[in-house]
């Protein structure tokens, strides 16, 4: 569904991503693990067309979109929740979420359709509608950054650490929500620091290191690897 | 006592002009940072055009008004397209520079053409009406009447609908906004075309008051920065209040002090309330 091919970006001179090569398959819940800076937010950046590759290929169902502009990724189907949420944030929370479906912005029933699944995934988000969405606290404007980004209704969802800063409880919850959109039939790529909690729920992963992927590999075998395991999951 | 009211009506008869000029800078500015320093000038073609509809072209006053309106939305779209999107990567300070250099090229061609005179246009409404004891011009009421429905039809349209709410978002998270699929060239030509526009209407509904001229926009232009800077940059009720206010000052300080110093009062404000609140007085958080 989605395939980096040897792609390198560049901040000015400085190589952030060194010929990075990854894959999402249809369906599938994929996990990107790796340190603060290590260039998770710049593969995602990358895919939704905030940086431009220097090289190699972004494929997505077939098509190249490396090189194409932000709104007309989202429009091909790959939505990002970004890192920092980037909400709008003097706007209630209905409207930063009306807003997610600008793409969708002429079918008014789809909306509708759109926001009572919203609801029922995060009912507090109800309760909050009419507020600001920078009146809420950091656990509930994630709910609010991941609930515009489906309102999109992508094809590839990218989650980038959407677990950060969050109390450990809302960081279940949040994963078993992910878990959820993903059996509902959304394809995840989910960038993450928290590798424990993210293998519980992936099929496949990834470990970048520096901007190289150092490793890549199915569920167990990343739980089981002694590197992983002493880096990230500190067992 | 009858006086201070009269300079009530005449402060926001100034205020709601100012404030049209001030929404349209405030809008550029929240979505590209850019300080667009030839919106003045787009402001004295509005009052051109509209001047040679009328005089030239025999249109009686609202049809040339809606004439200039839709010709500076045409003019505005074309310089975001030409001169501003070009430079969209360039260093912020290029299209700075750029739109000094279009506020050259407006204010020389508009001299080449039509001369440096002074020119007046005759107000179809000159009749005075009695409103409590006060005696005021129909074309004053007709000032501020428009400018309050423009207002609120500006506020109704990035409020209420889906397209004009795109504005905002790209106001308040430039990238928030693109990771929902908004196209930020489209939004940016539809906002260059509001600005010229309520720019155009602006110096349409003054053109009788005030005089036109090739340099009139300058001054609109200084009054529209001091106004977005007093009530914060990017901010929409920053740039009303502080047009009315700004408005309120002249017209009362040039009454009652001098009217040799009713500009003076302007920068004297502007000075004043940025020792008391350096941000403006509508400043958005830090983000």
């Amino acid at each position: 569904m989605l395939k980096l091919i040897d792609v390198t970006v560049k901040y000015g001179s400085s190589i952030a991503l060194h010929s990075v090569n990854l894959e999402v398959n249809e369906g599938e819940l994929v996990v990107l693990l790796g340190a603060n800076g290590a260039g998770k937010s710049t593969i995602f950046r990358t895919i939704s067309g905030l940086l431009k590759p220097a090289a190699g290929e972004v494929k997505f169902m077939g098509q190249s979109i490396g090189g194409w502009s932000p709104d007309r990724i989202v429009k091909a189907g790959i939505v990002q929740c970004p890192e920092g949420r980037k909400l709008f944030p003097e706007m209630s929370v209905l409207k930063n979420l009306t807003l997610g479906a600008y793409i969708h912005r002429k079918d008014k029933a789809g909306i509708t359709r759109s926001l009572e699944n919203i609801y029922e995934l995060f009912p507090i988000l109800y309760e909050k509608r009419e507020q600001p969405a920078g009146s809420l606290s950091g656990g509930q404007q994630q709910m609010v950054a991941i609930a515009r980004a489906l309102m999109a209704k992508p094809k590839l969802l990218l989650l980038d650490e959407p677990s950060v800063g969050l109390a450990p409880l809302v960081v279940e919850q949040m994963f078993k929500t992910i878990e959820k959109i993903n059996r509902d039939g959304t394809s995840v790529l989910l960038a993450e620091q928290n590798a424990f909690a993210a293998l519980q729920i992936a099929q496949r992963g990834y470990v970048i290191e520096n901007g190289h992927l150092v490793l890549e590999g199915a569920r167990e075998m990343l739980c089981d690897n002694e590197q992983v395991r002493r880096a990230y999951i500190g067992a | 006592m009858e006086l201070f009211f009269q300079q009530i009506v005449n402060g926001l008869v100034l205020g709601s002009i100012y404030s049209l000029v001030a929404l349209g800078i405030t809008l550029i500015y929240g979505i590209m940072q850019l300080p667009n320093f030839a919106h003045g000038h787009l402001y004295m073609l509005g009052a051109y055009v509209t001047f040679f509809m009328i005089t030239h072209y025999g249109l009686s006053y609202w049809p040339a008004i809606l004439f200039s309106v839709a010709a500076l939305v045409v003019i505005g779209m074309l310089l975001e397209r030409l001169v501003f999107r070009p430079l969209h990567h360039a260093p912020h300070i290029n299209s700075m520079i750029a739109s000094i250099g279009v506020m050259l090229f407006i204010e020389a061609t508009a001299r080449k053409m039509w001369g440096s005179d002074y020119r007046r246009l005759d107000s179809p409404y000159d009749g005075v009406i009695d409103l409590f004891g006060l005696t005021i011009t129909e074309q004053r009421i007709i000032v501020i009447l428009s400018a309050i429905a423009l207002m609120i039809g500006l506020n109704l349209f990035l409020k209420r609908t889906v397209i004009g709410s795109t504005i905002e978002a790209m106001a308040q998270n430039r990238e928030g906004a693109f990771l929902v699929g908004i196209n930020a060239n489209k939004v940016s030509l539809m906002t260059f075309a509001i600005a010229s526009g309520l720019a155009a209407a602006a110096a349409s509904l003054a053109a009788p008051i005030n005089l036109v001229y090739p340099s009139m926009g300058a001054m609109v232009n200084l009054k529209a920065f001091v106004i977005i800077v007093l009530g914060g940059m990017g901010s929409i009720p920053g740039a009303v209040l502080g047009g009315y206010i700004l408005g309120l000052a002249e017209s009362i300080s040039g009454t009652y002090i001098n009217s040799e110093y009713k500009d003076l009062a302007a920068f004297a404000l502007l000075v004043f309330i940025l020792t008391v609140r350096p941000t403006g007085l509508f400043a958005k958080e830090a983000r």
